[in-house]
C-alpha cells in the first residue's frame, strides 16, 4: 500500500461517513458542520486527485462561505432547539430510499462494469491543469463567456435573496 | 496508484446520500446541504475524470457547478426565511412535496 | 482573441441589450425610488429592442464566444417566441392586480422579468453543456425569485421553496449525468460530443444513465412527467402573469434545448448526407428517441386525466399545459425535419392560445376575486365578449378547427403517421379527445349555468380589450391562414453545423 491509497481510503471513509451523519442528525447545526467536514475531507481528496487550486477553493468558497451562510440562517431562526424540528420517520420514506438504493446499483454497475471504457492511466499533465495559472487562463480565454454570465447570474441571486428576505414589504 | 474507479464509485455513493437526504429529509436547510453534497460529488467526479483524462474542461466546469451551487444557496435560504416569516415552521412536510 | 471576442459581441446584440436593460432597471430602481412605475418601461422598451435585434439575426448562422453559443435561424426562432412572450406578459402585468398592488416592488419585478428573458435567450443559443446548466439555472433562479413574488399570500412562499427544492434536485441529477458524459467522451460541447460518439463506442448503459439523468434536468424545465410535480402548485401559488410566462416562455426554451442537444449529439451526419429531408439517424445504436415516447406518452396522459378533476382554474391549465408539453414531445420523437417543424408551428400556436386563456383568467379573477370554476357560472351573460374569447381559446387548446391549435395538431400527426409512429398517433388522438372533456365543462358553466350571487354585467376597459383581441385574433387568423407559420417553422429548423 502506498501513501496515496492509504490517504486515498482513509478520507473516503470520513467523506462518506460524515456525510451519513449530514443526513442522519436531528439538529440542523450538527448536520451543517459534519457537510464541512465532509468539505475538508473533498477538499483533500482534490489533493491527492493534483487539482490544488479547486482544494483551496474548496475551503475557502464551500466551508468557508456557502456553509457559514447556511449556519447564519440556523441561528437567525434559531433552529438550534431540537424539539422544534422532531421529525417523523414513516413508511413514506421507503419508498425513496429504495428508489435511491436502485440509483445507486446502477451507478456502481455503470462504474465498474465501465472499466474497459474509461481511461485508467494517470496523464503526467494532470499536475500542471491544476495550478492556478493554468486554470485562470483557461478561464479568461475560452471560459470567458460562462464566466461573465455567472456574473449575471450571481447578481439575479444576490436581487432575489434581498427581495425574499427583506422584512416588509416595502 | 489508485484507480479512477474508486474515486467513481466514492462520488456515486456521496451523490445517493445527498439524494436520500433530499427526498428522505423534511427539514428544508438540511435539504438544501443534501443538494450541496450532491453537487459536490458531481465536482468529485468532474475533477476525477479531468486529472485522468488530463483535460482542463472538467476543472473548469467545478467553478461553474460551485458558482450555481453558491446561487442556489442564498436564493433557497432567502425563501426559508421567507416562509418561516409566514408559517413559522421550516418543515416541508405540510408542503406536502409528491402531491399530484 | 480580442478581436474575435468583439466580433462575438457585435453578433450578439439582443443579449447585450437584455444585460444593459438589466443593469439599468436595477440602477434606475434606486435612483427613481419614489417613480417604480417607470421601471416597467424601461424593461419593457429593452425587451422590445432585443426582440427586434433577435429578428434582424435571421439568416445568419454561427458559433460565437469560442463555441459557446450559436447564432442560427433555430436559435432566432426561440428567442422571437420568448422575447413576443415576455412583451406581452408586459402588457398582462399593467392590468394585474397582484403586480400593482405590491407597486414598489416594481423593480425587482420588471428587471427579473429581464434576466429570466436573458436565461432563456442563451438557452436558445447554447450548444456548451456548460452553458446549458448556466443558462437553466439563470432562468430558474428568476423564476423562483418572482414565483415567490407576492410574499403575503401563504402559498406563493410554499410554492417557490417547493419549486427550488424540485429545481435543484433536477440541476443536481443533470449535472451528475452531464459529469459521466464528460467522463465518456472528453467533451461538454455539443459537436465534440457527437464527434466522439462517431468515432469511438463506448458502454451503451453509462450512455443510458448519463441521457436519462440529463433527461431529469430538460424534464423539469418543460414539466414532463415524472419531473412535472411542481408545476400544479407553482403555477397556482405564483402571480398570473409569471405563470403565463413559465408555461410559454420556459417551456419553449427548455423544448429549444432539448432538441439541440439530442440532435446534434446523436445526430448521424453520413445517414444525414445520404437522405433527403434531413433524416436525423441515431449514433451508436442508442434509441433515445424512444424514451422520449414514453414521455410524451406519460406526460399528456397524465397531464389530460388529472386536469379532469381539477376546480381551480390556474390548476386546470397548469394540467393542461403538462399535457401540451406531451404533445409537442411527439413531434421530437419522429426524427426528421417535418417533425421539428410541426414542433415549432405548434409553439407560435400555443403561445397565443395559452397566453390569451391565462388573460382571460386573470381579468375575471381581477373581478371576482377567485379563480374557482363556480365562479365561471353565468359568465356568458355577465360578460359575453371575453366568454366568447376564452371558448375560442379553450376550442384551439383542445385542437378542433377552425382555430390555430387544429392546425398545430395536425401538422403534428402528420409527421407522426408520415414516421409510422401509428400509436403513438393514437394516443395522442385519444388524449384531444379527454382534454375536450375538461375544457367543455368551462364553457358549460360560462353558457349554461345560471349566474350564482351577482348577475351584474362585468365591464372592461377598452385597453384590456385590445389587449384581448391581439391574442385572439392570431388564434383565428392562423387557423386559416396558416402558411406564413408554416413557413416560418421550415425555415427555422435549420441548425448551426448541421447541413
Amino acid at each position: 500500500m502506498t501513501l496515496e491509497t492509504i490517504l486515498f481510503y482513509a478520507l473516503s471513509f470520513v467523506s462518506v461517513g460524515s456525510a451519513l451523519m449530514m443526513i442522519t442528525r436531528r439538529s440542523p447545526v450538527m448536520s451543517a458542520l459534519y457537510l464541512i467536514l465532509n468539505f475538508f475531507a473533498l477538499a483533500g481528496l482534490y489533493l491527492t486527485l493534483h487539482a490544488q487550486f479547486i482544494a483551496v477553493i474548496q475551503i475557502l468558497v464551500y466551508a468557508g462561505a456557502i456553509m457559514v451562510l447556511f449556519l447564519f440562517v440556523i441561528m437567525l431562526l434559531n433552529l438550534g432547539d431540537e424539539k422544534k424540528l422532531s421529525e417523523k420517520m414513516s413508511y413514506k420514506k421507503i419508498i425513496p430510499a429504495g428508489l435511491s438504493f436502485g440509483l445507486l446499483m446502477e451507478l456502481l454497475y455503470i462504474v465498474s462494469y465501465a472499466k474497459s471504457d474509461l481511461p485508467l492511466t494517470h496523464i503526467e499533465r494532470a499536475t500542471e491543469i491544476g495550478t492556478v495559472e493554468y486554470v485562470g487562463k483557461a478561464l479568461f480565454t475560452d471560459f470567458l463567456f460562462p464566466f461573465e454570465v455567472t456574473s449575471i447570474l450571481l447578481l439575479a441571486a444576490i436581487i432575489g435573496a434581498v427581495v425574499l428576505a427583506k422584512k416588509k414589504l416595502d | 496508484m489508485v484507480e479512477i474507479q474508486s474515486y467513481l464509485i466514492l462520488s456515486a455513493i456521496t451523490f445517493i446520500i445527498g439524494v436520500v437526504g433530499v427526498l428522505a429529509r423534511r427539514n428544508a436547510i438540511i435539504v438544501f446541504m443534501s443538494i450541496e453534497l450532491m453537487l459536490n460529488s458531481v465536482n468529485l467526479t468532474l475533477v476525477a475524470f479531468s486529472a485522468y483524462l488530463g483535460d482542463t474542461t472538467g476543472q473548469m466546469l467545478v467553478f461553474f457547478v460551485m458558482t450555481v451551487a453558491a446561487a442556489e444557496a442564498a436564493v433557497g435560504l432567502a425563501i426559508v426565511i421567507a416562509l418561516f416569516r409566514n408559517k413559522q415552521t421550516v418543515n416541508i412536510d405540510d408542503i406536502n412535496i409528491l402531491k399530484w | 482573441m480580442v478581436e474575435q471576442t468583439l466580433h462575438s459581441l457585435s453578433q450578439f446584440l439582443p443579449e447585450t441589450t437584455l444585460t444593459i436593460t438589466f443593469c439599468i432597471s436595477i440602477l434606475a430602481g434606486l435612483i427613481l425610488r419614489n417613480k417604480p412605475k417607470v421601471i416597467p418601461v424601461i424593461s419593457f422598451a429593452g425587451i422590445l429592442l432585443a426582440t427586434v435585434f433577435a429578428v434582424r439575426q435571421m439568416g445568419s448562422s454561427q458559433a460565437v464566444f469560442s463555441g459557446m453559443i450559436v447564432v442560427d435561424p433555430f436559435a432566432v426562432f426561440f428567442k422571437l417566441l420568448v422575447g413576443s412572450t415576455a412583451v406581452i406578459i408586459f402588457l398582462f402585468s399593467i392590468y394585474s392586480q397582484e403586480v400593482q398592488s405590491t407597486l414598489k416592488r416594481l423593480v425587482e419585478y420588471s428587471s427579473l422579468l429581464v434576466a429570466m428573458t436573458l436565461g432563456m435567450f442563451l438557452m436558445a443559443g447554447a450548444v456548451n453543456l456548460l452553458m446549458m446548466v448556466l443558462a437553466i439555472e439563470l432562468t430558474s433562479l428568476s423564476s423562483y425569485i418572482l414565483a415567490g413574488y407576492t410574499k403575503e399570500a401563504p402559498d406563493s412562499s410554499e410554492a417557490s421553496l417547493k419549486y427550488i427544492i424540485y429545481g435543484a434536485l433536477s440541476t443536481g441529477l443533470m449535472l451528475y449525468g452531464i459529469s459521466i458524459l464528460f467522463g465518456l467522451t472528453g467533451a461538454t460541447d455539443v459537436y465534440a460530443i457527437n464527434r466522439s460518439l462517431a468515432a469511438t463506442s463506448v458502454n451503451s448503459v453509462a450512455l443510458l444513465i448519463a441521457v436519462l439523468l440529463i433527461i431529469a434536468g430538460f424534464g423539469y424545465k418543460i414539466s414532463a412527467v415524472p419531473f412535472h410535480f411542481w408545476t400544479p402548485d407553482v403555477y397556482e401559488g405564483a402571480p398570473i402573469t409569471i405563470t403565463a410566462f413559465l408555461s410559454v416562455a420556459s417551456k419553449a426554451a427548455g423544448f429549444a434545448m432539448l432538441i439541440r442537444f439530442f440532435k446534434i449529439s446523436f445526430i448521424d451526419f453520413n445517414l444525414l448526407a445520404a437522405h433527403a429531408g434531413g433524416v436525423w439517424g441515431l449514433l451508436q445504436g442508442f434509441e433515445w428517441n424512444k424514451i422520449l415516447a414514453i414521455l410524451s406518452v406519460l406526460t399528456m396522459t397524465l397531464g389530460n386525466l388529472v386536469a379532469v378533476w381539477q376546480n381551480n382554474l390556474k390548476r386546470l391549465l397548469a394540467y393542461s399545459s403538462i399535457a401540451h408539453a406531451g404533445y409537442m414531445l411527439m413531434g421530437v420523437v419522429v426524427l426528421n425535419d417535418k417533425g421539428l417543424a410541426a414542433v415549432l408551428v405548434y409553439f407560435m400556436v400555443y403561445l397565443f392560445m395559452n397566453l390569451g386563456a391565462f388573460y382571460v383568467v386573470m381579468l375575471v379573477a381581477n373581478k371576482v376575486g377567485s379563480e374557482d370554476i363556480d365562479s365561471y357560472k353565468g359568465l356568458g351573460y355577465r360578460s359575453p365578449f371575453i366568454s366568447v374569447a376564452m371558448v375560442v381559446f379553450f376550442i384551439s387548446l383542445a385542437g378542433l378547427p377552425p382555430t390555430a391549435g387544429f392546425i398545430g395538431k395536425l401538422f403534428l400527426f402528420a409527421a407522426l403517421l408520415d414516421a409510422r409512429w401509428v400509436w403513438l398517433a393514437v394516443v395522442g388522438a385519444l388524449n384531444s379527445v379527454v382534454s375536450l372533456y375538461y375544457y367543455v365543462r368551462v364553457v358549460r358553466n360560462m353558457f349554461l349555468r345560471d349566474p350564482e350571487g351577482s348577475t351584474e354585467p362585468i365591464r372592461f376597459s377598452f385597453p384590456q380589450m385590445a389587449i384581448l383581441l391581439l391574442l385572439l385574433v392570431p388564434t383565428l387568423l392562423f387557423g386559416l391562414f396558416y402558411s406564413p407559420i408554416v413557413e416560418l417553422a421550415n425555415a427555422s429548423v435549420l441548425m448551426f453545423g448541421v447541413r
